[in-house]
C-alpha cells in the first residue's frame, strides 16, 4: 500500500476534490436496481422456443458471466480500494463493488425463472470444467493479485470493458429477434452499469498515467496491448467453443474487436483492431445504447429507463394561482 | 400477389442495385442502422426503405400463401375455417371482387419497416400452424370493411377508402380480429367497479379474467373497497385492505394471456383520500417488499379538487374509511364527491378517518413517477364538470382516455346478479390528421368513421361480463381518436406547442367535435334511437353547445387559416352549431361518448403516423415490445428540411405538451392520454408544477411520466442517433 493513513478522517462529500466522483457517484445510485425489477417470467414462453442447444448455450454464457461478476464484486473492486486517490472514490468503488454483485445474483434470477435445477446445477459444473472460461479467470485474478495499482487498474478496465461483451452479444442476439427480450431488459441494465465502470475505472488509470514518468508511460501501454492480446488469445477460444455451433463466432468476434477498441479508449490509448475488422451488426450496435430513449408500453417489460428521482419539495411559490 | 411485391421493389430500385454489400445484411441490421449515423455523418433513412423491401423478398414472399383468384382464397380460407361465412355471405362475390379491386387500385406501400414488420407479425391473418402469412395488408383492410359495413355495399366502399388511406385507422382488437373465425373481441378497453363486498370482488377477479381472455385492457377502481384494519362484520381490524387485492389481480392478468399473443394487462385506480393511498402507491417502490410489490399492474390516482386546493394551503388532508361512508351516506365511495362533501366528512363523528400532508401525497406521487412512471392521475372533478352526461366518473381505464359514468351491481346471496349496474367498454380508432386533412372530404371521413366505430359497439356483445354487455347495449360509446399530431405539424413546419400549434390543435378538435355529434345525431334520426338516459344529458338540454353557440370560434393565425382554406376543409360557423343544437335536442344522438384520444402504439406504425397528439420522443424511435425485439421507427416525413420541426418531447418540455392537449380537451367529450416528459435533470418539484400547470388548464388525465437518462459522457454508443440529442 502506498498511502499510510494516520489520521482517520470522515468522508466530506461538501468538499469534493474531483467532480468526476460526484457525477459518477450520481449516476450510479441513481441507477440503482434490482433484478426484482424486471418481469423476467414473461420470458418464460420465449424461452420455450429456444431449441435445446440454443438454452444450453444461453445459459452457458450466462454462467460465464456469473463467474465474471463474482471476480469483480468480490475481489475486482475492492483490490481497487487501496489505490483510491480520493475518499470519494473509495466510496464509488463501494458502490461499484455491491452492483457487481446484484449483477452476479440477477443471472441466477434468470437461471431460477427459466429453467431446472438440474440444468442450473450442470451449467455450473460447466463453468469449473471449461479450461477456457477458467484460463479467463485465472489471468484476470493474476493481475489483480500483483502489486502495481496502475496495473490492477487496467485489468479491471479490460475486463469490465472487453472481457463481458462476449457474454453480453447473445442476449442482445436474442432480443434483436425478439426473443428473450425481458432477460435482455436485464442484461441492458447491467450493461447501462458497466459502461460507467468501465468508464469511470479508466478515467482513474489515465489520471495515474499522465502523472507517471515516460518510461513508466511506455511500460504503462505495452503491458496494457500484452494483457489485452493474452485475454483476446483466449477470448476467441471461448467464443469459438460457445459460439461454432449456432455459427455466430464471427460476429461475436468482430464485437470483442469492437469492445477491445472501447475498452482502450477508456484508458485513453488507440484502438488496437482495424475498423474493419470491428464492424458490428448495426441491430447488436443499436440495441446496446446505453441512453434510456427506448419507448414501450404497458403489455411489454419495463424497459431500463426509470431512474430514481430527485426529491425536491414545491415551495408556496408553485401553488401561488 | 406476388407481383405487387416486385413493385415495392421498384419503388426503391434505384438505391437497391448499387450496393452489394447491402444486401448481405438481414433486414433487422438495415433498420436498426437508421439509428447510426452513415460514414458521411448523415441519416441513413433510405436503408430503412431497404430494410422494408428485404423484409418482402426475403421473409414475406417466401411465407405467404399463393392463391389464383380471389375465388379460391376465400373458398379456401372459409372452408378452413379461417374466416368467417356469415359476414362474407351478406354480400355478393362481384361486389366483393370490386371491393378487392378497389383496395388493391389504391398501391398501398409500408412507408416504414417497423409498420410492415408488425402488420406481419401482429395483424396478418397466418395458418394454424403460425408459419405462413394468408393475408396481405389490403386483404386485411377488405376484411374489416365486410365486416363492419354489416352488409351495407356503400359503407363498405368508404371504409375501404377511409382505412387504406390511411385516413382512418381502427383500433388494434377491431382491425386485428374482424372477419377472423377464430378471433378475440373487437373491443379494446374495459372499466369496472369493485364494491365493498367480497361478491363484488371475486366477480372482479373473474371478469379480469375472462376479459384479459377476450383481448382487452382491464381497469378497475378500488375506491369503494374498505381500507387497512376496517372492520368485517363490526369486528375491528379485520380488513387487509386493497393490496391483495391487487396481487390478485395482478396474477390474474399474467394468467390470462391472449392465445399467447400478449400478457393481460390491467390497471387499478384509487381515490386519493382513500385511507390505503400510500400504501397503494408504496407497491411500485424499486426496494418494495415482494409480498406487497406490483410489477405488472398499472395504478391510477383519482385526485379531486380539494386535495390541489389543500396542498395549495400547504394543510393537512383527510382520508376517510369508505366502509363508514357507505354506512353514512348510503353510496359507495367512489360515487361521492370528496371536493363538496369534505368539510362535512371531516365534522362527521361516524367517519373514522386519519390525515397526511397534501403536499407530502403530491410530491410521493411524483417521486414514484419518477422510479416506475406511474401513477396515472385523473382530475376527478375536472373530468365531471366537463362530463355531459347525467351521472358519476370515478374512474379511468388503462390509457387515461376513456371517462364514462358508471353504476354498481349488486348480488345474490347464491353469487347471481341481484341488480345489474352499468360498467364500461370502449371502441377506438384514431383518425391521421395529416392525412385526413389531406382527404377530400373531412366531414364524410368522420362519418365514415363514426359509423365504424358504432358498429364495433352495436357488434359486441360480451356475455361473460353482464354490466359489461348491459352498459354497452344501453351507451354505445365510441371514442374516436386522433394521431400523427406531430407528423403533420412537421410537414406544415410548424413548431409544435408554437402559437399556430396551438392554434391548429385547437381548430382542428373543435371541426372534428362538429362532424361527430352530426354523425350521431344523424345516425339517431335513421334508426329513430338515441343513448339510454339521452333525455337527462346536457345535450337534451342543449347547455352542452353553449360554448359554441355563444362564441365565435375561428383560426386566430393566418397559417392555420390558410391550411384549412388550402386543405377545402370548413369550420363550422356559430348557425351551424345552432342547427346542430336544435336537431340533437329533437333527434338525440346514438352514441353516448363520442371521443376520447387514445396513446396509438402498434396502429400509428402501420399508419406511419407520429402517436396520438404526443410530440415524438425520438426523431428515431427505438421501440421495444414483446413479440417485436427492438425495432427503429423514423418520424413520418423526416427530412433534412423538418428535422428542426421535430424537437423531440424531452426538449419541448412538458408546459407545451399541456398547453396543446388543454387546447384539444375543451373538444373532446371524454379524456385524451397525457404523457410529460422530463430530462433527467427534473425533479419531483418539476414534476409537481407540471400537474399543477395541468390541472390549472383544464386537463383531464395524466398517463405517463417518462425521464430520459441521457447517457453519462464517453460511455455513449459511437454514431448512435438517439444518443446525440
Amino acid at each position: 500500500m502506498e498511502k499510510t493513513k494516520l489520521i482517520s478522517r470522515p468522508v466530506n462529500w461538501n468538499k469534493i476534490e474531483d467532480s468526476v466522483d460526484l457525477d459518477v457517484w450520481n449516476r450510479l445510485t441513481q441507477n440503482f436496481w434490482l433484478p426484482e425489477k424486471v418481469p423476467l417470467s414473461n420470458d418464460v414462453q420465449s424461452w420455450g422456443t429456444l431449441r435445446p442447444h440454443e438454452q444450453k448455450l444461453t445459459m452457458h454464457v450466462f454462467t460465464g458471466l456469473t463467474m465474471l461478476d463474482t471476480i469483480q464484486g468480490t475481489i475486482g473492486a475492492m483490490s481497487l480500494m487501496p489505490d483510491a486517490r480520493t475518499q470519494h472514490e473509495e466510496a464509488v468503488i463501494t458502490n461499484i463493488a455491491f452492483m457487481e454483485s446484484v449483477h452476479a445474483k440477477s443471472y441466477s434470477s434468470v437461471f431460477s425463472t427459466l429453467c431446472s435445477t438440474t440444468e442450473i446445477e450442470e451449467a455450473f459444473r460447466w463453468s469449473e470444467d471449461n479450461p477456457y472460461l477458467q484460463k479467463k479467470a485465472e489471468i484476470v485474478l493474476g493481475y489483480y493479485n500483483g502489486d502495481d495499482p496502475l496495473k490492477r487498474k487496467v485489468a479491471s478496465t479490460l475486463l469490465e470493458s472487453f472481457l463481458f461483451y462476449s457474454g453480453f452479444y447473445l442476449p442482445m442476439y436474442w432480443s434483436s429477434r425478439a426473443k428473450l427480450t425481458n432477460t435482455a431488459d436485464l442484461i441492458r441494465l447491467i450493461i447501462r452499469d458497466e459502461a460507467i465502470h468501465g468508464y469511470y475505472i479508466g478515467y482513474k488509470f489515465q489520471l495515474g498515467y499522465n502523472e507517471a514518468s515516460k518510461e513508466r508511460q511506455e511500460e504503462l501501454r505495452s503491458y496494457t496491448y500484452d494483457l489485452l492480446l493474452e485475454l483476446y488469445e483466449n477470448e476467441v477460444k471461448y467464443t469459438a467453443d460457445l459460439y461454432d455451433e449456432i455459427g455466430l463466432t464471427h460476429d461475436v468476434k468482430q464485437f470483442l474487436h469492437y469492445n477491445g477498441n472501447k475498452a482502450l479508449m477508456n484508458l485513453g490509448f488507440d484502438p488496437l483492431f482495424p475498423k474493419d475488422d470491428a464492424e458490428v451488426s448495426p441491430a447488436i450496435l443499436s440495441a446496446l445504447s446505453p441512453a434510456s430513449d427506448e419507448n414501450h408500453d404497458f403489455f411489454s417489460g419495463s424497459g431500463s429507463s426509470y431512474v430514481i428521482g430527485k426529491h425536491e419539495a414545491t415551495t408556496d411559490d408553485d401553488w401561488d394561482f | 400477389m406476388a407481383n405487387s411485391v416486385v413493385e415495392v421493389a421498384d419503388d426503391n430500385g434505384n438505391v437497391v442495385s448499387t450496393k452489394g454489400v447491402e444486401s448481405a445484411l438481414s433486414y433487422q441490421d438495415l433498420n436498426a442502422m437508421i439509428n447510426l449515423w452513415g460514414n458521411d455523418q448523415k441519416l441513413q433513412l433510405e436503408k430503412d426503405k431497404l430494410a422494408v423491401r428485404k423484409y418482402f423478398l426475403e421473409h414475406v414472399n417466401q411465407n405467404t400463401v399463393f392463391f389464383h383468384s380471389l375465388k379460391e382464397r376465400l373458398d379456401y380460407l372459409v372452408e378452413n375455417e379461417y374466416y368467417e361465412k356469415e359476414i362474407l355471405d351478406k354480400y355478393s362475390f362481384e361486389f366483393i371482387t370490386k371491393l378487392n379491386d378497389l383496395a388493391y387500385s389504391k398501391k398501398f406501400r409500408f412507408e416504414a419497416f417497423m409498420g410492415a414488420f408488425k402488420f406481419y407479425t401482429g395483424y396478418a391473418l397466418k395458418t394454424f400452424d403460425g408459419e405462413r402469412y394468408l393475408e396481405r395488408f389490403e386483404d386485411r383492410v377488405v376484411m374489416v370493411a365486410l365486416t363492419l359495413a354489416e352488409g351495407v355495399e356503400e359503407t363498405a366502399i368508404s371504409l375501404v377508402e377511409e382505412i387504406i388511406s390511411g385516413r382512418f385507422q381502427p383500433a388494434t382488437p377491431t382491425f386485428l380480429n374482424c372477419g377472423k373465425k377464430q378471433r378475440g373481441e373487437f373491443v379494446s378497453c374495459f372499466l369496472l367497479r369493485i364494491e365493498d363486498n367480497m361478491e363484488s370482488i371475486s366477480r372482479g377477479i373473474n371478469s379480469a379474467l375472462q376479459l384479459s381472455k377476450r383481448g382487452g385492457g382491464v381497469a378497475l377502481s378500488l375506491s369503494n373497497i374498505r381500507e387497512y384494519g376496517a372492520p368485517i362484520k363490526k369486528i375491528e381490524g379485520q380488513s387487509s385492505g386493497i393490496i391483495p387485492v391487487m396481487k390478485l389481480l395482478e396474477d390474474s392478468f399474467s394468467y390470462a394471456n391472449q392465445l399467447g399473443a400478449r400478457q393481460g394487462a390491467g390497471a387499478v385506480y384509487l381515490n386519493a383520500h382513500h385511507p390505503d393511498i400510500m400504501r397503494f402507491l408504496d407497491t411500485k417502490r424499486e426496494n418494495a417488499d415482494e409480498k406487497i410489490r406490483i410489477k405488472t399492474l398499472s395504478i391510477g390516482v383519482v385526485l379531486p379538487d380539494i386535495t390541489m386546493m389543500l396542498a395549495k394551503d400547504n394543510e393537512d388532508m383527510y382520508l376517510f374509511s369508505p366502509y363508514d361512508v357507505e354506512k353514512v351516506y348510503g353510496v359507495p365511495f367512489g360515487d361521492i364527491s370528496v371536493t363538496e362533501k369534505y368539510y362535512e366528512m371531516v365534522d362527521e363523528p361516524r367517519i373514522r378517518k386519519s390525515k397526511i400532508k397534501a403536499r407530502d401525497l403530491l410530491q410521493k406521487i411524483a417521486e414514484l413517477q419518477f422510479e416506475s412512471g406511474y401513477p396515472y392521475v385523473m382530475y376527478e372533478d375536472t373530468v365531471n364538470n366537463a362530463n355531459p352526461i347525467q351521472g358519476r366518473i370515478n374512474m379511468s381505464n388503462l390509457c387515461s382516455e376513456i371517462l364514462q359514468v358508471n353504476t354498481p351491481t349488486t348480488y345474490n346471496a347464491d353469487l347471481s346478479y341481484d341488480q345489474i349496474g352499468k360498467d364500461i367498454s370502449c371502441n377506438l380508432g384514431s383518425l391521421n390528421i395529416a392525412k385526413a386533412m389531406d382527404g377530400p372530404d373531412f366531414g364524410k371521413t368522420i362519418e365514415a368513421s363514426i359509423r365504424a366505430l358504432t358498429a364495433v359497439s352495436d357488434q359486441s356483445n360480451i356475455e361473460s361480463v353482464r354490466s359489461i354487455s348491459d352498459g354497452n347495449h344501453k351507451s354505445h360509446a365510441i371514442g374516436l381518436g386522433q394521431m400523427n399530431l406531430h407528423g403533420y405539424l412537421a410537414r406544415e413546419q410548424i413548431h409544435y406547442g408554437s402559437d399556430e400549434g396551438l392554434d391548429f390543435t385547437n381548430m382542428y378538435f373543435y371541426t372534428v367535435n362538429y362532424h361527430a355529434i352530426s354523425a350521431s345525431n344523424k345516425i339517431a334520426k335513421e334508426r329513430k334511437q338515441t343513448f339510454d338516459n339521452f333525455e337527462n344529458s346536457k345535450y337534451a338540454t342543449g347547455e352542452y353547445f353553449d360554448k359554441y353557440t355563444e362564441q365565435t370560434w375561428a383560426p386566430a393565425t393566418p397559417k392555420v387559416k390558410e391550411l384549412f382554406k388550402k386543405a377545402g376543409v370548413s369550420i363550422p360557423t356559430q348557425e351551424d352549431w345552432a342547427e346542430l343544437k336544435k336537431s340533437v335536442m329533437k333527434h338525440g344522438i346514438y352514441n353516448q361518448n363520442l371521443q376520447a384520444v387514445p396513446p396509438t402504439g402498434s396502429i400509428s406504425y402501420i399508419n406511419n403516423s407520429t402517436s396520438s397528439i404526443h410530440p415524438i420522443a425520438s426523431r428515431i424511435e427505438v421501440r421495444k415490445e414483446g413479440k417485436l425485439g427492438r425495432v427503429y421507427y423514423p418520424a413520418p416525413y423526416l427530412s433534412e428540411e423538418t428535422w428542426e420541426y421535430y424537437e423531440d418531447a424531452y426538449e419541448i418540455g412538458p408546459d407545451k405538451i399541456i398547453d396543446t392537449y388543454a387546447a384539444a380537451t375543451q373538444h373532446v367529450d371524454q379524456g385524451l392520454s397525457l404523457t410529460l416528459f422530463f430530462k433527467d435533470t427534473a425533479t419531483t418539484r418539476d414534476v409537481n408544477r407540471a400537474q399543477i400547470n395541468s390541472w390549472r388548464k383544464g386537463i383531464k388525465t395524466i398517463y405517463y411520466i417518462r425521464i430520459r437518462q441521457a447517457a453519462l459522457e464517453g460511455t455513449e454508443v459511437e454514431n448512435c442517433v438517439s444518443c446525440m440529442l
